[in-house]
């Protein structure tokens, strides 16, 4: 049994190495461990705005520490989780749904540069406030 | 030998639809939360009574309302796809999507009772 449950947890965890795999694995991957991190934080950014329920004092604190250069570092990385997870999403769904099976890859990496792109772009922006 | 993952991607299925739907609602209620919130607003945060001001605005409410129920749903399914490629037996199956459902549902609850002490 616990060979049976080790070789599926095995299985299941697969699409985590991308040792010598294409790019499709990467982006799969990346969809993945994108997903997972963004879950995390949805529950974290719920978390915190409970602030707004113990009133203005509360989270007017919590936005004079959020607008600190730690944070809005967190902010970047947080896009590009966001833009990799959304663009490659957008690829999958298209796909999925039997348009432009063919082209997958250069999909892929073209929106990966436009993500790149809207991520400089963002950043730069964040970083002016 | 390497596995082509573009060619094992996204079976259609219900749920897979469901997640392709909430997905494309995200692309364009994200778009809309982060600029709204982060972009435009003055200091790339609203402070109290700026967002007490945001949240009355009926359409932005419904709006916030609709990203909620989105993310949340898109989320839960994305964590479901994850633990069925364990292979888990029908029943396991039927407990998790249970599960998720009554958190999905806890969460945009409490994302409402939130928006409710916002707005009231």
């Amino acid at each position: 049994m616990s060979t049976l449950n080790y070789s599926k947890t095995k299985q299941a965890a697969r699409w985590f190495d991308v040792r010598r795999r294409k790019a499709g694995m990467w982006a799969y991957a990346l969809n993945r461990i994108t997903g997972i991190g963004l879950v995390v934080y949805l529950y974290l950014h719920l978390g915190v705005l409970s602030m707004l329920i113990r009133g203005q004092s509360a989270w007017d604190s919590f936005v004079a520490l959020a607008r600190s250069p730690f944070y809005l570092a967190l902010d970047v990385i947080l896009l590009a989780g966001i833009l990799i997870h959304g663009l490659n999403g957008l690829r999958l769904a298209f796909t999925g749904l039997g348009f432009s099976v063919g082209a997958q890859k250069a999909l892929f990496i073209i929106l990966m540069v436009i993500g790149a792109i809207i991520l400089l772009v963002a950043a730069l922006k964040i970083f002016q406030v | 030998m390497s596995v082509n993952a573009f060619d094992q991607e996204s079976k259609p299925t219900v749920a897979w639809l469901w997640q392709v739907v909430t997905g494309v609602g995200l692309v364009v209620l994200l778009c809309l939360h982060i600029v709204a919130n982060h972009f435009v607003a003055k200091g790339g945060l609203r402070d109290y009574a700026a967002v007490v001001a945001y949240l009355r605005n009926p359409i932005i409410l419904v709006l916030e309302i609709l990203f909620l129920v989105c993310v949340t749903a898109h989320a839960l399914l994305g964590v479901r796809a994850i633990f069925l490629d364990l292979g888990l037996s029908d029943r396991v199956e039927q407990i998790l999507t249970r599960t998720l459902k009554w958190i999905g549902v806890l969460t945009v609850g409490y994302g409402l009772v939130v928006m409710w002490f916002v707005i009231r």
